[in-house]
């Protein structure tokens, strides 16, 4: 186990993730709009013969079609420093053509950088041939070993199980969907933007990669619509009469309400720290709610991430309003609900937040 | 005490800052001069200077990803954690890096 905790597994995928992102959201937004408008995703532009929209499309297309290149990329560089980067790209791109995809990507990222790694640590060049090292010797063995694993050992099984995964995720039905989607609204609802919620974007953002974008849809229009209900659930209480939040929480919504227009749900954590089992339930039930109706309508954005600004990019967004129109009334309902009424002397003395004990795995003292 | 530190988390757009923000204040609060480099999605903000990091008693790292220039640290006393500890628990974040530091 502690073995596992040195190789920092996830800290190098999320590194990844972290270049990979606005690469995403970048092409994800070109491809949308090129494609809205007519244009499609070519594989070369000859002159003469395609249309702007044509040209928006195929910007984008080329963009996300690197994105098994720039995980490996990441992942290797994360791992290995600089010299991960050559090795990364070149393993990145043997994925992409013996059509391991992005989960191919990701393996080719890891074994790129620990050969790189392993090369740099247990290769010995005398001193003449010292500036051989980063520029011959590192990235011909990374690559040529990295390479040929890919091509001859790891590639096709990935890509057999890619398309079994994907075939399988295509022909879901309805009911399957509802409860996939649930699944997803409710573990991404459930630790606002923490790391079950990230755990939960490798995996629906590797659907995407490959072409799924419903997982990735639902998730991030719970992150979005879950601060927006906590929002709701302030008027709704006071409709009934009843208050719900301390005047720092109001003032805190202030700021969390516009944030999740844009998709950051990190706004409400203070509200989420001063009362956790009653927010929490009410974002699990929101989220499962949002999540299952955001798959069972086939909401199905382009980008992974920007909140509100997602729904242009849907064949259909009117799905995607449905779904966080249902999420946002759920959560908001339900923390009306649930949650006490703040009384006067609450209101005056503002409560000294308890703050959890830090876990000593998660600290590491160098 | 002076404390440096950085905060990086994946998507660099919200932890980052929150956790920024958090130690910052919980620094001050507890007395201590404290200085929180960001390394969101838009790059380097708020950028640890020298001076700053040789006068430094102690370095926080609240970081979920790589985060750039690590070197500069080299030799100091260093402590890891996710964002999530810095965001959910900065008061005691800046105790136990307190008591790191006494136990010297």
């Amino acid at each position: 186990m502690n073995k596992m905790k040195e190789l920092n597994l996830k800290g190098h995928l999320l590194t990844a993730i972290s270049y990979l992102i606005p690469i995403v959201c970048g092409a994800g937004f070109l491809i949308a709009i090129g494609m809205g408008f007519g244009g499609t995703s070519q594989g070369e532009l000859i002159p003469g013969e395609f249309s702007f929209w044509d040209a928006l499309a195929t910007m984008g297309g080329a963009g996300l079609g690197l994105l098994p290149v720039v995980i490996a990329t990441g992942i290797s560089y994360s791992i290995a420093g600089k010299p991960g980067i050559a090795p990364g790209f070149i393993i990145g791109l043997t994925a992409n053509a013996i059509g391991a995809g992005f989960i191919g990507g990701i393996l080719g990222g890891f074994l790129s950088g620990y050969l790189a790694v392993a090369i740099l640590k247990y290769f010995k060049v005398p001193k003449w041939a010292k500036g051989l090292m980063p520029t011959l010797i590192l990235p011909f063995f990374t690559s040529i070993i990295g390479g040929l694993i890919m091509v001859y050992i790891i590639g096709s099984p990935i890509a057999a199980l890619t398309s079994l995964l994907t075939n399988a995720l295509d022909s879901l039905g309805s009911s399957s969907l509802l409860v996939f989607g649930g699944i997803v609204g409710l573990l991404s609802g459930i630790d606002y933007g923490g790391p079950i919620n990230k755990t939960v974007f490798a995996f629906v953002l590797t659907m995407q990669a490959e072409g799924i974008n419903g997982p990735i849809t639902a998730l991030q229009l719970v992150n979005t619509a879950t601060p927006i209900g906590f929002g709701l659930a302030y008027f709704i209480a006071k409709l009934f009469g009843k208050k719900i939040y301390t005047p720092a929480e109001t003032e805190t919504l202030k700021s969390a309400v516009p944030m999740g227009f844009i998709n950051i749900v990190e706004g409400v954590i203070p509200i989420v720290m001063n009362d956790i089992i009653r927010c929490l339930i009410a974002t699990a039930i929101g989220g499962a709610a949002g999540g299952a109706v955001s798959m069972v309508l086939g909401a199905d954005a382009t980008v992974p991430f920007g909140g509100v600004l997602m729904l242009p990019t849907m064949s259909n967004p009117l799905t995607g309003v449905i779904a966080l129109l249902v999420n946002i009334l759920v959560t908001g309902l339900t923390l009306a609900l649930i949650k006490r009424h703040v009384n006067q002397d609450e209101m005056n003395v503002e409560k000294e937040m308890e703050e959890e004990d830090i876990d000593l795995d998660d600290i590491k003292i160098y | 005490m002076k404390i440096v530190g950085v905060a990086a988390c994946t998507v660099g757009i919200a932890h980052t800052y929150i956790a920024q923000e958090k130690l910052e204040n919980a620094g001050k609060a507890a007395g201590h001069e404290i200085a929180i480099e960001t390394q969101g999605t838009i790059g380097t903000e708020n950028e640890l200077t020298k001076e700053q990091i040789t006068a430094a008693d102690i370095v926080i790292l609240a970081a979920d990803v790589k985060i750039a220039g690590r070197e500069r640290f080299e030799g100091k006393r260093i402590i890891q954690v996710p964002t999530e500890v810095a965001v959910k628990s900065p008061n005691k974040l800046i105790e136990k890096a307190a008591e790191v530091i006494e136990k010297k």
